[in-house]
């Protein structure tokens, strides 16, 4: 977590930096900061195992369940999990938040396993909760002096870019070699969300 | 006539060009552990810009002697002695902030290697010794060269009045390549040394390239053809020469040691041509998007181009003819 | 074109015009211009995601519907941006960049709809965005001391980035292109909710 910064600060932090893009010096001494934000924003999900394989297990689950839940949900995922990001970032505190993401891996990378398919609806909902989670959890930790919008936008694209990946791999579904790969691959995920969920249980 | 001299009022000041030249601080490390400085601070018009240098506070000046340049630019030199070294101490520019410039600042040690930092009016400072590897130069350079293509609208114009006289993609790779081919060669000549051009007339001559196209591009338009629109390529690559003195003009005023000039040179060209194929890119971008989106202008929008090119290139010309004369 | 003689007096008096507008001049050349407020407002678009994305989302959302949509809208926002902008020069009010999240929630969301709006719609939709970003443009552009000037070159973005970005989208054609559309209008509604997380923190 970073220390505590008023989020409109950073706004206006940025509004200050552009300004002085803006002066004909034309560049900007923040420039570093703001780049950096993103760069912190788009590699914070890759460099959580958790997220990462609960991300892809989202796309290889959209791919198994093919269309529209292939798009329906990446679309429906950064909306919720920015709205699990928002509430963590307004405080409002969600409990168990680490053995959430876990159980999410365990759980998404079992429907991959078992190719289940509840139908959109409640597919689409387990998703979301599970949404809210990791948005609350890595959605709020910018580094200090950072670009908060930047840092969003780095951490909401890195999120799809791994939604993509998964679906690219959910792609050879198409064949039946591919199909029994994919449900290994939901087998991997699942072990690894269980090991998360005894790292997060151990760990208090 | 009198539409260009309502648009030679309208226009704003920055299209002018004000021939600012980048300062550069040379600070070389002697045997004694004193440095020798040599500073040649920006300039506005040929005027010296108000720019101080602002020492780190153990360090003392002393030798200050001033020597003006062949070239008419005025050359501080000095000794400085740090006793406690300079690594990690913060030399200032003072005054850089309020400026349209920048500052080369090269810090040569006597075991042969060097720092360069460029440095910029938004943070008018630099902390010596911030290990400057050849990339952080690399796009140093890049930078530089992107940023003289985007403010060289003379070069745009002409890059634009091609545009429009080119039918075809084919021939359109062949007139860009050669117009880059050409202006690199001179180029990279003028900044080697072995020849260069005067400014004054240079300048008449790149825009009267412009003003030579605009004729072209109403016999396009008038569905007529002539040497250069069945050959742009070899008016591009013509003109492209007189261009490269030009743009050499970037290069060659920030004063550069004769060992940095090859990578300098190099990068600087890149970032020239990065500038250049991103408006050519836009330009054609555009034209697409508009064909996509069946956007049909009025007749005076789709000309409008055209004439940019022609009457701008035509003001530019008398402009630099009068000086030439010197009669401005 | 009339008589050479009339011709050649009337250069002078336009070279006499050019160099009284801007004495300085006189020995520059051509090939540096300075960074004037022109490029600087240019360049604004690209360093503010404030904007950005919702003009590429607004974008987005024409381009899915078609050219008649995008030429409506084209039309709309960079006159909306320059209008609201010059009021927004005068600094009567001073409105916070975070209620630009408004922007996100709304287009982004329609995007990730892929609502089937009317042109009628889109013109008023497209007028309220050029509106809202053109009054916090002008505003900006009014402190940083770049006025009109830059403010033109900001809505000259605008329009360059709509131009390329709806007619990106109106070309696609193959189903999972246009998908993608719709889930980066879902990553803009994404950023616009952890914007307002961020300006309630």
């Amino acid at each position: 977590m970073s220390a505590p910064r008023s989020g409109r600060a950073g706004l206006r932090g940025l509004a200050l930096a552009v300004a002085a893009l803006a002066v004909p010096a034309g560049l900007s001494a923040h420039e570093g900061g703001s780049v950096a934000g993103l760069l912190s924003g788009l590699l914070h999900p890759v460099t959580g195992l958790d997220h990462v394989i609960a991300m892809i297990a989202v796309g290889l689950w959209g791919a198994q369940l093919g269309k529209p839940a292939v798009w329906v949900l990446p679309v429906v995922f950064p909306m919720v999990m920015a709205f699990g990001g928002m509430l963590g970032l307004i405080g409002l505190p969600i409990p168990g938040v680490e053995i959430g993401i876990a159980a999410s891996a365990i759980l998404l990378g079992g429907v991959v396993a078992g190719e289940v398919n509840p139908g959109l609806r409640l597919a689409g909902l387990l998703v979301a909760v599970f949404a809210i989670f990791h948005g609350h959890a890595h959605g709020t930790e910018l580094p200090d002096g950072q670009s908060g919008i930047l840092y969003s936008i780095g951490f909401v694209a890195s999120t799809g870019l791994l939604h993509a990946s998964g679906i690219a791999i959910g792609l050879i579904h198409r064949w039946d070699w591919g199909r029994r790969v994919l449900r290994v691959l939901g087998g991997v995920v699942a072990a690894g969300g269980a090991w998360f969920l005894l790292q997060a249980l151990s760990g208090g | 006539m009198a539409a260009y001299a309502a648009l030679a009022i309208a226009l704003p000041k920055g299209v002018a060009g004000h021939d600012v030249r980048p300062g550069y601080l040379e600070l070389r490390e002697q045997a004694d552990g004193t440095f020798a400085v040599v500073w040649k601070q920006p300039t506005k018009s040929e005027v010296p810009l108000e720019v101080d240098l602002v020492f780190p506070a153990g360090c003392r000046v002393s030798g200050v002697r001033q020597e003006t340049a062949a070239d008419g630019q005025v050359r501080f030199h000095a000794r400085l002695t740090c006793p406690e070294g300079l690594t990690d101490q913060t030399i200032r520019l003072a005054g850089l902030e309020g400026l349209q410039t920048d500052v080369l600042v090269e810090i040569h040690y006597t075991n042969d290697t060097k720092e360069t930092h460029l440095v910029r009016p938004a943070s008018p400072s630099l902390v010596v010794g911030g290990a400057p590897s050849v990339i952080d130069r690399v796009f140093a350079y890049l930078g530089l060269g992107m940023a003289h293509i985007a403010l060289g609208v003379d070069h745009l114009l002409f890059v634009l009045g091609l545009l429009l006289i080119v039918r075809d993609r084919r021939t359109l790779i062949k007139t860009i390549t050669s117009f880059t081919v050409a202006h690199s060669i001179t180029l990279g000549i003028a900044t080697l040394g072995f020849a260069s051009a005067p400014t004054v007339p240079l300048n008449a001559v790149i825009a009267l390239s412009i003003l030579f196209l605009g004729p072209e591009i109403v016999r396009v338009w008038r569905g007529q053809t002539s040497f250069t629109i069945r050959h742009p390529w070899v008016v591009a690559f013509a003109f492209g020469l007189l261009h490269g003195f030009g743009f050499a003009s970037g290069l060659t005023s920030m004063g550069l040691p004769q060992s940095e000039i090859p990578l300098a040179l190099l990068f600087f060209n890149v970032g020239v041509e990065i500038g250049q194929i991103v408006f050519v890119l836009l330009v054609l971008a555009l034209v697409r998007s508009f064909r996509t989106l069946e956007i049909r202008w009025p007749r005076w929008v789709q000309a409008a181009p055209g004439y940019a090119v022609g009457s701008l290139g035509a003001m530019w010309t008398i402009d630099r003819v009068l000086v030439l004369m010197g009669l401005a | 074109m009339r008589r050479p003689s009339s011709r050649g007096s009337a250069a002078v008096a336009i070279a006499a015009a050019w160099l009284l507008a801007m004495p300085e001049a006189a020995h520059a050349h051509l090939v540096t211009t300075g960074l004037g407020p022109l490029f600087d407002g240019i360049m604004h678009l690209a360093v503010t995601p404030e904007d950005l994305l919702p003009v590429a989302a607004i974008s987005m959302l024409v381009g899915l519907r078609g050219k008649e949509h995008a030429r409506a809208a084209l039309l709309t926002v960079p006159v909306a941006w320059v209008l609201a902008g010059w009021v927004g020069l005068g600094r009567p009010v001073e409105i916070p960049l975070a209620t630009t999240f408004v922007s996100f929630l709304a287009f982004g969301g329609l995007v990730a709809a892929d609502v089937r709006l009317s042109r009628a719609w889109i013109v008023v939709l497209a007028a309220a965005l050029g509106a809202l970003h053109g009054y916090l443009n002008g505003y900006e552009m009014a402190v940083a001391g770049l006025g009109m000037t830059g403010l033109i070159g900001s809505a000259a973005s605008v329009f360059v980035l709509m131009t390329l970005a709806s007619a990106l989208v109106v070309s696609l054609e193959v189903g999972w292109t246009r998908i993608a559309v719709r889930v980066a209008g879902s990553w803009v509604v994404a950023v616009g909710l952890l914007m307002i997380g961020w300006s309630l923190r």
